[in-house]
């Protein structure tokens, strides 16, 4: 596809107007990944969580009620298919988003907690996350101004696109997809629902993998 | 149009540093989440720079997501600082409803009057819905049920001189229509006090 290598054949084209919903070998891999993630959160269980006192050997087991993470694990799903979308999507706008989306569900995830050191670190992470919206919107109306579309279909192997708008762009889902290293401090880890944290690892990864996709394409 | 982009650009990244140097500056964690709605306002001035119609399609979308960000920090920003409302009024304890129901609720009931009739009476009982739901009741209870009184007279007299003097058709029609009117009003107005009050 594209003639370009890191895109590989590709397996299906839908020619929707100008916005071209595709998947290459790269993106239905992607796309695979986040199917599974999503199921997995839907279906898995809160974790028994375990307190150990340090120093000693006495510990507290707690036990964690479905009810609790309620929230949690609608925001880990919607996180997916969020992400899902923003595997998928073959236009910069609907890229940007989504990852905006997926920006506001990773803050869910964080915020379902009552821990107040934890809030704190979400509202933090909130800020840099809208803040990162002007980077990605001005991204894409860079690309929109200079090339008059928007779909990666049309940009692909051109080359057209300034290099100002891919560095916006990058920067701007630095900002969206940075949540691991606020919640690395956020001691959320030992929070509860802390399995559905994993899904903002997993979704920053899989936008990070994809606005790789999208810079080396258009 | 390349040039005023330009030069639009320019006043824009002018405004962003703006917005980014108060960032530094400001410490006040209200306050920044103030100045992050500014941010996301110049990311949609970008956005309109480009003034094309694929550009206007895409402002919505871009304030959307943008709202609903700056809600769900709100949102955290209450949990995290612990002020939420102690108590709960209604659902529709809501700024906005204590401030604008009596020019809203006037303007539908003085059209409501120009209509007359049944959809006059419902125009103008949505208005009166509308200021009773947001401003309560207490006293004009008694004034409704007064109203739809006089309005049931009115009503039956329309009947009357109908029945018993055909030649005065118009003036029964009018008193018909205004009755109906108030009753419609008086009607829908009662709806506006059923909120559970010890009164109703």
């Amino acid at each position: 596809m594209f003639d370009l290598s890191i895109e590989g054949p590709e397996l299906f084209v839908l020619p929707f107007g100008d916005i071209v919903p595709y998947f290459s070998t790269y993106t239905a891999a992607l796309a695979g990944f986040v199917l599974v993630f999503i199921t997995i959160a839907a279906i898995s269980l809160p974790e028994k969580q375990v307190d150990i006192v340090f120093g000693g050997d006495a510990y507290v087991a707690k036990d964690i009620e479905p009810a609790d993470t309620r929230f949690t694990r609608f925001m880990a799903v919607a996180c997916g298919f969020a992400t899902f979308g923003a595997v998928v999507t073959g236009d910069v706008f609907n890229f940007t988003l989504f990852a905006v989306m997926v920006g506001i569900c990773n803050l869910g995830i964080v915020a379902a907690s009552r821990n107040r050191h934890v809030l704190n670190a979400a509202f933090q992470y909130g800020l840099v996350a809208l803040v990162a919206s002007v980077p990605l919107f001005g991204s894409a109306a860079i690309i929109l101004a200079t090339t008059g579309t928007l779909s990666i279909w049309t940009l692909a192997g051109l080359g057209a696109v300034p290099l100002l708008a891919k560095i916006l762009l990058i920067l701007g889902v630095m900002g969206e997809g940075i949540a691991p290293l606020y919640i690395g401090k956020a001691e959320i880890i030992r929070a509860q629902g802390a399995p559905f944290v994993l899904m903002i690892h997993f979704s920053s990864l899989m936008i990070f993998l994809r606005v790789i996709e999208i810079v080396m394409v258009i | 149009m390349i040039e005023t982009f330009h030069i639009g650009l320019y006043a824009a990244a002018l405004c962003i540093i703006i917005a980014f140097f108060s960032f530094i500056k400001e410490s006040d964690d209200l306050h920044r989440l103030i100045l992050t709605d500014l941010a996301a306002i110049m990311a949609l001035f970008l956005i309109a720079l480009v003034g094309t119609d694929l550009a206007e399609a895409l402002i919505l979308p871009g304030l959307v997501v943008a709202i609903s960000k700056l809600m769900a920090l709100s949102e955290v920003y209450i949990m995290k600082e612990g002020i939420r409302h102690n108590k709960e009024n209604s659902v529709l304890d809501i700024e906005v409803l204590k401030s604008a129901p009596a020019i809203l609720a006037a303007i539908l009931v003085i059209y409501g009057i120009i209509l007359s009739g049944f959809p006059g009476g419902a125009v103008a009982g949505v208005g009166i819905i509308f200021y009773l739901i947001c401003k309560g009741h207490k006293e004009r209870f008694e004034l409704i049920e007064t109203a739809s009184g006089y309005a049931w007279v009115g009503w039956m007299l329309a009947f009357f001189i109908m029945i018993i003097i055909p030649s005065q058709w118009f003036l029964a029609m009018m008193l018909a229509g205004g009755a109906i009117l108030l009753k419609v009003t008086a009607k829908l107005s009662l709806i506006g006090t059923m909120r559970g009050d010890n009164n109703v």
